[in-house]
């Protein structure tokens, strides 16, 4: 077996590390310093200062709440319209099944921003720009493919002999669903729930087109923080602060992004 | 979907005539797919070509003509070029490290590359501008280690190639892992046995396996950097300017709206060879796994 050190991996994993994590580390050092002069190696005085001010905006709070509101919304609808439509894929037969199937994942196959100035032209004729529900639908229909096609891959993997022993001992359809069926699929339907509200949080490109200037979600408004320049600390604070959805996905996720379901989903 | 499960899903439809329950139950998502991605495509299309029942070519003439037009969109090309080119160069090997690396080294370097799924563009744009905008991270190590300042690429056209690489490793990472998987141990332990060298085994065993993952890649990433937005907004010159930010500030700013959507169509049908050949992939994909 092999037992050479992986002089390659070890290589590979520093430069990564160099790239991936130190753009992330001076944002990091920025939301915590109070005077950093150049070319100074590090922050002449380190404080907390800035997180006060920028949590004393109105605006960071108004957006905070928009984004959180929004995600919800988005999720709650999502998973209303998709899980039932997940399930039907996974174990129904019915006529169109395998187009319809196929048209989720052939939604990726349009330039992104190019289909939201073709959906923004609709949207104002129909008076949804500017407007707080324009910017759920945009991006509800970003969440459809991920609500679909991870649940379906959840139900089908439900292991059909315990559905059967459960109805041969006398268990009703409803009760075979609740009791057997979801709680083999919920997790991972949890972390397709999750995805899709981490991935509402952050949506940038809708909410800015469809959204902009009434609505202005937590992306919008560091958009509009980084475009100003005003204080570098309060980009800095923002980021520490929008990341926190993402780290708790990060902790929930990995392990079905790393999978090859996930990697399936992309035509893979 | 197994051939079994397809088979146990229509015994138990024709037994209980759960088909119209099925369609049902898929309608919503399907309609709503139907009014926000296929109807905006065909009424983008109709609103740009057609005038009070009359073909009118109009802007699009003016797109073809308009040197900043056309600048704006070869900027474009050449920056989804240089990002593919950029991307491949630096995944395939990491991709292939991974799929053959047997160390725990290997499972740091994959969270490594896993890692920017979780960083949010508009966090890593602010990132990027601290870390190489002027006077940034990088200036200040190459100052305290004596050497020259750079030339910022903040910006500049490098400024959202340095963005959407960053963004797109990932993906690109998994795509590329995933279809390696297709290449099996014992194939390139044969060709090692019988002497090829890596480059040889990778040249005639897994590159013609691996062939359409590259493909499935490559348009993927043409479909996303082409119409990408914050990166080129945030990262990118002012002018030229990518047709992402173009067509927002047409959009919004300009409000032309006719235009804007000429623009759209521009960027579809250039993407359209790449997106044809992204669905055409996935269908066989479903079609092999059934």
């Amino acid at each position: 077996m092999q037992k050479k050190f992986d002089w390659l991996g070890v290589l590979i994993a520093a430069a990564l590390a160099l790239v991936i994590v130190l753009p992330l580390l001076v944002v990091a050092i920025w939301a915590f310093t109070e005077v950093w002069r150049y070319p100074s190696l590090l922050p002449q005085q380190w404080g907390t200062r800035f997180w006060g001010q920028t949590l004393a905006r109105a605006d960071v709070w108004e957006a905070i709440w928009l984004s959180i509101r929004l995600s919800l919304t988005v999720t709650l609808l999502s998973a209303v319209i998709c899980l039932p439509a997940a399930y039907a894929f996974a174990r129904m037969n019915f006529p169109g099944k395998n187009i319809f199937f196929l048209s989720f994942l052939a939604s990726h196959a349009f330039p992104k921003f190019g289909l939201l100035v073709a959906i923004a032209g609709i949207f104002l004729g129909l008076g949804l720009v500017s407007n707080f529900w324009g910017v759920v639908l945009i991006q509800l229909v970003g969440t459809l493919m991920m609500m679909i096609w991870i649940p379906v891959a959840a139900f089908q993997n439900i292991d059909r002999r315990m559905e059967e022993a459960a109805r041969d001992a006398g268990a009703g359809p409803l009760r075979v669903f609740l009791q057997i069926s979801l709680p083999q699929a919920a997790p991972t339907i949890f972390a397709a729930l999750l995805l899709t509200f981490v991935g509402t949080f952050y949506e940038t490109e809708g909410a800015w087109l469809i959204g902009a200037p009434q609505i202005r979600t937590m992306p919008v408004l560091m958009i509009t923080f980084i475009n100003n320049q005003i204080v570098v600390q309060y980009g800095a604070v923002l980021s520490v602060l929008l990341w926190i959805p993402s780290f708790v996905a990060l902790l929930f996720a990995r392990r079905l992004v790393g999978s090859s379901s996930f990697a399936r989903g992309f035509g893979v | 979907m197994s051939a079994a499960d397809i088979k146990a899903a229509k015994t138990h439809g024709k037994r209980n005539g759960r088909g119209l329950v099925g369609l049902l139950l898929v309608a919503v998502p399907v309609g709503l797919l139907a009014w926000l991605i296929i109807f905006p495509i065909f009424n983008a299309l109709w609103r740009t070509m057609v005038v009070d029942g009359h073909l009118a070519l109009d802007t699009y003439a003016f797109f073809f003509t308009d040197a900043y037009s056309l600048k704006n969109l070869w900027l474009t090309l050449w920056v989804t070029a240089v990002c593919a080119a950029l991307l491949m160069a630096i995944c395939l090997p990491i991709a292939l490290y991974l799929r053959f690396a047997k160390s725990r080294v290997a499972s740091i370097v994959q969270g490594l590359t896993l890692f920017p799924l979780f960083v949010p563009s508009v966090i890593l744009a602010y990132a990027l501008i601290r870390t190489i905008g002027p006077n940034g991270a990088v200036d200040i190590l190459l100052v305290n280690m004596g050497l020259p300042k750079i030339h910022s690429p903040y910006l500049t056209p490098m400024g959202p190639i340095i963005g959407l690489v960053w963004d797109n490793i990932p993906l690109t990472v998994l795509l590329l892992v995933a279809g390696l998987g297709a290449v099996s141990d014992n194939a390139v332990d044969a060709a090692r046995d019988a002497g090829a060298g890596k480059l040889a085994v990778f040249h005639h065993v897994i590159l013609p396996q691996i062939g359409n993952s590259i493909l499935v890649v490559l348009s993927f990433t043409v479909l996303g950097i082409f119409s990408a937005f914050t990166f080129p907004y945030v990262l990118g010159p002012a002018s030229p300017e990518m047709m992402g930010p173009f067509m927002q500030r047409t959009f919004s700013q300009v409000l032309d709206t006719r235009m804007a959507m000429t623009q759209a169509v521009v960027t579809f049908a250039i993407c359209a060879v790449f997106g044809a050949f992204y669905v055409r992939s996935i269908a066989r994909g479903q079609k092999e796994r059934r």
